[in-house]
């Protein structure tokens, strides 16, 4: 009876320790999109701390039959603490690896050879944690006055376990259930739109490997404090494919579906082959767990990717009562062909003429003494592996007007856009914003000094809602960093619903009220330009950097917008827009700029610019 | 023109033919027939849907609606490798080459359906006809400037001989000069010597001058289509392209 | 001096099994763009069927071979066919195609270990005589190794450039929809591929195992990090850059060995490899491939 009573403690330990490893790793991968394949040092750094810093100096204890480093005897829960600080401060070298834009696979790749190269250094360098026989007789907490081997005693531990399982389950609900949660998805599914919206994405990613780090190492303490003994053979970089096994077969993106997989996968394993008989050949059964194991991954990615809990829709127009309530989605017909049947040329903008852009967007009209001028390039200048695609372009762009950017196929339009907005480097030239030289600024500060720009292609963050999408990109909320969201909805909550009511009265003049908990991933095109064109004016931009916001949109709807660009000029923005219909640049665009073959060709009102011969030989002639 | 390039034409013919992405449509019910020894020219603004047609043609985007057929042979989304075997050459806009492969690699791989030995006679015509690739022939394609590797990407569908050229905008990034001489002796001559030739072009009174019978698409669908004589002064085909505020 | 032309010896047969290795590898990932992590587990299962067929199939070690070539190009064309081809017509993220490869590697390491058990192998056969040049000692079957490597680079480089089948490799890797166009079977030459790499990593862990001597079947699995270290060197999906790639992580792992300390040999790799991801993921002569 004892026997399985002592077992049943060691099933909550393991539980509580896999469970709360996984759900460290589902912040990461789940809902920051970052495939840390190297996961387990983090555990095992924490496991390592917490041994040396409660055992005591080498020399001295077990007559020094192991080398370690530290050997500080602390009292618990020291030692726990310190293996907390350990995993998070293990993620920041890996900065480098993940803050910048590397394909995900080859970070993932990086990540993984880190953690191959760290159990060869600690299993080689005995004086660090005493090389491969590992550190063992590590000291339970308060072995002193309490018999470790006792039941009271195992229950205890695995009490203590659960408790901080679960409390690092309400942590991390309590950051990814915030708006600073929104913008690490946001990240999770388009991480360049995400830093043309402000998110600072190096940052984000960092404080989320810090965390997750954090957490691992302190469920390493646990473990190595009940196990009493760690050594790098625990901790092969396969371990941690059984951790992505068990987020994928629980559910990526979802807490309780990281819960459900460590149960599922590494505890488990563990303990249903621990019943198997043992066999002739001792390798079989283990060899067998991994086979499992690998055919898990293949076959849920296969039939089931979202995993047992898939990831669940954030449903906000509850939030706040809206102007009108969510509707059933209207079904969008795949062949937009027949006249009549085109979703988007029945999308219906006329409520927002009654909408007060200053108010909603924040905006202030630009003082008296303001220069003419908001931004100014000097001889902007980009290539391409040698390619010169942009070459020496200074244009002024007027402060409260619609400036068009118009030039053939490959003038150029697109990339000089992007340099403004500073999501691509110019090779030369300056460019200069509200006086000061920006060249060097990154794109998300930009965006956060108010040059906000949209994609020519679809960049809406699929497995937001539509509202989602929206409030996300909301400049300063107070729940929108890793400290605001640990301080709780108390903290963020009536903000956040303030600026959920912003977004439904945004959506609502729009047209598109029925659709705000949709996925934004479902719409039609026209719909989800409507949603980037939206989500880039709540980032409350001051200039404003459209590409081709009107291609592949309904000519009606075309116009329906163009015409809230003028209502939004005429409140203050100044705009640039790319297009190539050129009605579009006859009905709304004051000046307009014609680029062609990368250089600036002519800049003047579209009557004026008909009028000269050169534009109409581009156009026309060649 | 000293070489025979190209062999005798024959018809391509699109009816009521709608094509896009992921099952949505770009172009709507559109009918295109070209002949041997006429350049039919398909002309619009950007994003009016020529390059989504023409590589609704020749297997590269999905037919959604309609039908397809070169020299009455149904063509209807056959892959693009087995449309390429009944003699049609398509040239695409951008990545035309292939750049890490030498310029007499690229015309090997044109020639990829070619029997062993008539490789390398081909490719002696071809040089024939752009003699300014001779002296590149061991240089990589992604070297060339952009009126080389035109030439490069042309004579790489030539290798095959094709009898119906499909031309994706080649004079796009051209200087004027060269892109005159492409349209007018070259794409002209093809059609001339009686190939059939479809052309999407962005220079438009360009491409009316060679051309035999020109489509005018609009958001998609052909919102006027003649002789060319006709349509250079109908006051709505310089309109399609320059606007002149009438949608309004 | 003699530390350093004798360790040099053993770079020069490290980088003869890594080049092997290192070119099916790269051909793999620039036709079909996927990092292949279960590479390590078609070269030892290729190892075993070899040495099987050899110690119980009583067949010359070289015929045997040509068994282990087989296995691995089969092997290679059915994951290809079956796995990372259905997968990758979902459009996934990248990432998913790699945890795939890794569950593959998984199957592939301890279905074997399941069926050959835990314990270690070893060739029975003798190294043959030693040979010396210039201060370094090869054995027999190294220089047979070292011509082996050096007859697959010439023959690849003789495929990719020379022959038909190559070129329209090399052009279904830069432009696969112009390649069709041209009438090139994309699908074909990329199954063909497979094959080709695949008979490479079959000859890879064959050799490789021939070379160490003792083997099991978990043995070629930190043999990916080598591969992913002289991949990333040479630039990814570039077969010459490969060889580049190999002979440099061969030899500097072997002198590190030496004038560092072998059992930190594979590190001077790591952080090769660590270092060109973090500053030229797309090799130290490569530029981001726009295809």
């Amino acid at each position: 009876m004892s026997a399985i009573l002592f077992y049943l403690a060691t099933i909550v330990v393991y539980g509580a320790v896999d469970a709360m490893a996984c759900l460290a790793l589902n912040v990461e991968f789940g809902f920051a999109g970052l495939s840390n394949f190297g996961f387990i040092i983090f555990q095992s750094v924490g496991a390592y701390v917490a041994a040396v810093l409660s055992m005591g100096p080498w020399q001295k204890s077990n007559g020094g039959f192991q080398q370690y480093v530290l050997g500080w005897h602390l009292p618990w829960p020291l030692p726990w603490v310190g293996a907390a600080i350990a995993g998070g401060l293990l993620a920041l070298p890996f900065v480098f690896l993940v803050g910048k834009r590397l394909r995900g696979d080859f970070a993932a790749v990086g990540l993984l050879v880190a953690a191959v190269l760290l159990n060869q250094l600690v299993n080689n360098f005995v004086p660090l944690f005493n090389g491969a026989a590992g550190v063992s007789i590590v000291p339970a907490p308060f072995q002193g006055i309490w018999n470790p081997q006792g039941l009271g005693y195992q229950f205890a531990y695995g009490g203590v376990a659960v408790v901080l399982c679960v409390a690092a389950y309400y942590l991390l609900r309590r950051v990814t259930e915030s708006p600073y949660g929104r913008s690490l998805r946001a990240m999770r599914d388009n991480d360049v739109v995400a830093d043309s919206l402000g998110k600072n994405i190096r940052l984000q990613r960092t404080s989320m490997m810090v965390l997750g780090g954090a957490i691992a190492g302190l469920s390493g303490a646990i473990l190595v404090g009940f196990i009493n003994l760690w050594a790098p053979g625990a901790w092969g970089y396969a371990e941690t494919i059984v951790l992505f096994a068990a987020i994928i077969v629980g559910g990526a993106g979802n807490h309780k579906g990281a819960i459900l997989g460590a149960i599922l996968v590494p505890l488990g394993f563990e303990e249903v082959t621990r019943f198997i008989p043992p066999l002739s050949n001792p390798s079989l059964v283990p060899a067998l767990e991994w086979v499992a194991i690998g055919l898990l991954i293949i076959l849920f990615l296969w039939f089931r990717p979202d995993g047992i809990l898939p990831e669940r829709r954030r449903i906000l127009s509850g939030a706040a009562p809206g102007p009108t309530r969510a509707q059933p989605p209207v079904p969008v017909p795949l062949d937009g062909s027949s006249p009549g049947g085109d979703p988007d040329a029945l999308i219906n903008l006329g409520n927002l003429d009654t909408m007060d852009f200053r108010e909603l967007l924040h905006l202030a009209p630009a003082p008296a003494d303001a220069p003419a001028v908001i931004m100014r390039t000097d001889g902007l200048t980009r290539a391409f592996n040698g390619v010169t695609v942009v070459e020496d372009v200074s244009i002024d762009i007027q402060r409260g007007r619609l400036t068009g950017l118009i030039g053939p196929n490959g003038a150029g339009k697109s990339t000089t856009l992007a340099m403004l907005a500073g999501t691509l480097a110019p090779t030369g030239g300056r460019i200069v914003y509200e006086g000061s030289d920006i060249t060097a600024v990154p794109s998300n500060r930009r965006a956060t000094a108010g040059i906000v720009r949209t994609f020519q292609l679809a960049s809406e963050f699929k497995k937001l809602t539509v509202l989602e999408n929206l409030v996300s990109a909301i400049p300063g909320q107070s729940g929108d960093s890793l400290t605001g969201a640990l301080r709780g909805r108390r903290h963020w909550g009536a903000e956040d619903r303030a600026n959920i009511e912003r977004a439904e009265e945004m959506l609502h003049g729009f047209g598109l009220s029925q659709y705000a908990d949709t996925y934004a991933g479902g719409l039609s095109g026209g719909q989800r330009r409507l949603v980037e064109i939206m989500r880039a004016l709540l980032a409350q931009p001051r200039l404003l950097l459209l590409d081709e916001p009107m291609a592949g949109v309904h000519p009606n709807l075309a116009h329906k917008i163009g015409d809230q660009l003028t209502r939004l000029v005429e409140a203050g923005m100044t705009i640039v827009m790319v297009e190539h219909e050129l009605s579009i640049m006859d009905a709304f665009c004051d000046p307009v700029i014609v680029l062609a073959e990368g250089r600036v060709l002519a800049e003047g009102t579209m009557a004026e610019l008909r009028a000269k011969e050169e534009v109409v030989e581009a156009y026309l002639v060649g | 023109m000293s070489v025979e390039l190209s062999t005798q034409g024959q018809v391509l013919s699109a009816s009521q033919v709608s094509a896009g992405y992921d099952g949505r449509a770009i172009v709507h019910g559109i009918d295109v027939e070209a002949t041997p020894g006429r350049v039919v020219s398909i002309v619009g603004p950007n994003g009016s849907g020529k390059s989504t047609l023409l590589k609704s043609l020749v297997g590269v985007v999905p037919v959604l609606g309609g039908s397809v057929s070169v020299g009455g042979t149904d063509i209807t989304n056959v892959p693009p490798e087995r449309i390429a075997t009944m003699g049609v050459g398509y040239v695409p806009q951008v990545d035309d080459v292939f750049p890490p492969l030498t310029v007499k690699e690229n015309l090997e791989i044109g020639g990829y359906l070619l029997p062993r030995h008539q490789v390398h006679e081909r490719i002696g015509a071809v040089l024939e006809f752009f003699p300014r690739l001779k002296k590149m022939m061991t240089r990589k394609a992604g070297k060339l400037s952009g009126g080389e590797r035109k030439m490069l990407a042309m004579g790489r569908v030539l290798m095959l001989s094709p009898s119906v050229l499909v031309l994706d905008e080649p004079t796009a990034n051209l200087a004027p000069l060269v892109a005159t001489q492409l349209l007018e002796e070259y794409i002209r001559g093809f059609a001339d010597a009686g190939s059939t030739v479809l052309l999407v072009e962005q220079r438009a009174k360009a491409a009316l001058r060679i051309s035999d019978w020109t489509l005018v698409l609009g958001g998609g669908r052909v919102v006027l289509s003649g002789r060319p004589d006709d349509l250079a002064d109908n006051p709505v085909f310089v309109e399609s392209f320059l606007g002149g505020g009438a949608h309004r | 001096m003699s530390v350093f032309l004798s360790s040099l010896g053993f770079g020069i047969i490290s980088a003869a099994v890594l080049a092997i290795a290192t070119v099916g590898f790269t051909m793999q990932f620039a036709v079909t763009n996927v990092l292949n992590l279960a590479y390590g587990s078609v070269m030892i299962n290729s190892a075993f069927v070899t040495y099987f067929l050899n110690i119980h199939g009583h067949l010359n070690a070289w015929v045997a071979l040509i068994g282990g070539v087989a296995t691995g190009s089969v092997a290679s064309y059915l994951l290809n066919r079956f796995v990372y081809t259905p997968f990758q017509r979902r459009n996934l993220a990248p990432i998913t195609i790699v945890i795939v490869a890794l569950g593959v590697d998984l199957c592939g390491t301890f279905g074997l270990q399941a069926i050959v058990g835990g314990s270690y192998f070893t060739y029975r056969q003798s190294q043959g005589r030693e040979w010396h040049f210039l201060g370094m000692y090869f054995s027999t079957l190294q220089l047979t190794i070292i011509a082996i490597a050096l007859g697959v680079m010439i023959a690849v480089a003789w495929l990719l450039r020379y022959t038909r089948l190559g070129k329209a490799m090399r052009a279904t890797s830069a432009n696969p929809n112009l390649a069709r166009n041209s009438g090139v079977r994309t699908q074909s030459v990329i199954s063909t591929t497979w094959l080709i790499s695949g008979a490479l990593a079959g000859l890879a862990g064959t050799v490789f195992a021939m070379n160490t001597g003792v083997f099991e079947a978990t043995s070629a699995q930190l043999y990916i990090v080598l591969l992913l270290a002289a991949m990333f060197l040479g630039g990814p999906g570039e077969p010459y850059g490969a060889m580049l790639g190999a002979a440099t992580i061969g030899i500097a792992t072997e002198l590190s060995a030496a004038f560092i300390n072998p059992q930190y040999k594979m590190v001077i790799a790591f952080v090769i490899l660590l270092g060109m991801l973090t500053f030229r993921p797309y090799g130290l002569f490569g530029s981001e491939r726009t295809a």
